[in-house]
């Protein structure tokens, strides 16, 4: 989902119950998209091991816990 | 088929199933996936069973039929993207944006904000974003993004 702002993440999250994640810029968002969907419609995809998925996050500074499949 | 002949089948059926998406913006049908590659239309349910088995793409849990195949919908969604004349859907912000970078494309996304409904512009121009600022919300860390494929 896209908000205006993290507070309005948190609001939302606490009226349901649930924890807020992570809350990312839409530049950030946009630079994901680009290494995590450039290749996908390529005859040749084969999906990505955790590995290679972790490498895409990486490489758009996404190094938190929330990040990695071994938390 | 032999486990190895069923892999290269099913590889094949995705990228037919990607291109339904991509050209039309709509999953394409089990009819149109058998002719595109002349098969029996029981050979392409298995093969989307097994393609969702490995998380390749969504099946509706009620009737089968393909529901996503990330960054696609297959149903209307608040995610609204425009590629040229194409009209396509996205199940979140992020699938939204994964569209135009899928496509290698230009194109417009509306949306709302999840704060209070209002609507919200993003065009990616020249391979750059522009329009409205936001933040998106990835609410459940990676590790556990295959609980609920829809909810991610």
């Amino acid at each position: 989902m896209l908000f205006r702002s993290e507070e309005g993440i948190v609001v939302w999250s606490r009226r349901r119950g649930r924890t807020s994640g992570e809350a990312l810029p839409l530049a950030t968002v946009w630079a994901l998209a680009q290494a995590w969907y450039g290749d996908r419609l390529r005859p040749d995809f084969r999906g990505r091991s955790q590995a290679d998925a972790e490498a895409i996050f990486r490489r758009v500074g996404l190094t938190s816990a929330f990040w990695a499949f071994d938390r | 088929m032999s486990v190895a002949a069923d892999a290269d089948f099913d590889w094949r059926l995705r990228t037919e199933v990607y291109r339904g998406f991509a050209d039309e913006g709509r999953a394409p049908s089990d009819e149109a996936l058998a002719a595109a590659l002349a098969v029996e239309r029981d050979a392409i349910r298995a093969g989307l069973e097994r393609l969702h088995d490995r998380h390749a793409l969504l099946l509706d849990p009620a009737d089968r039929s393909i529901r996503m195949a990330n960054p696609f919908s297959a149903v209307p969604t608040p995610f609204h993207v425009r590629i040229g004349e194409r009209r396509y859907w996205a199940n979140c912000a992020w699938r939204a944006l994964g569209i135009p970078a899928a496509l290698h494309a230009d194109g417009k996304i509306d949306a709302t904000y999840a704060d209070d409904g209002d609507p919200v512009a993003i065009a990616i121009a020249n391979g750059a974003l522009r329009g409205d600022s936001g933040i998106v919300h990835f609410p459940l860390p990676v590790a556990r993004w295959y609980d609920d494929q829809i909810e991610t």
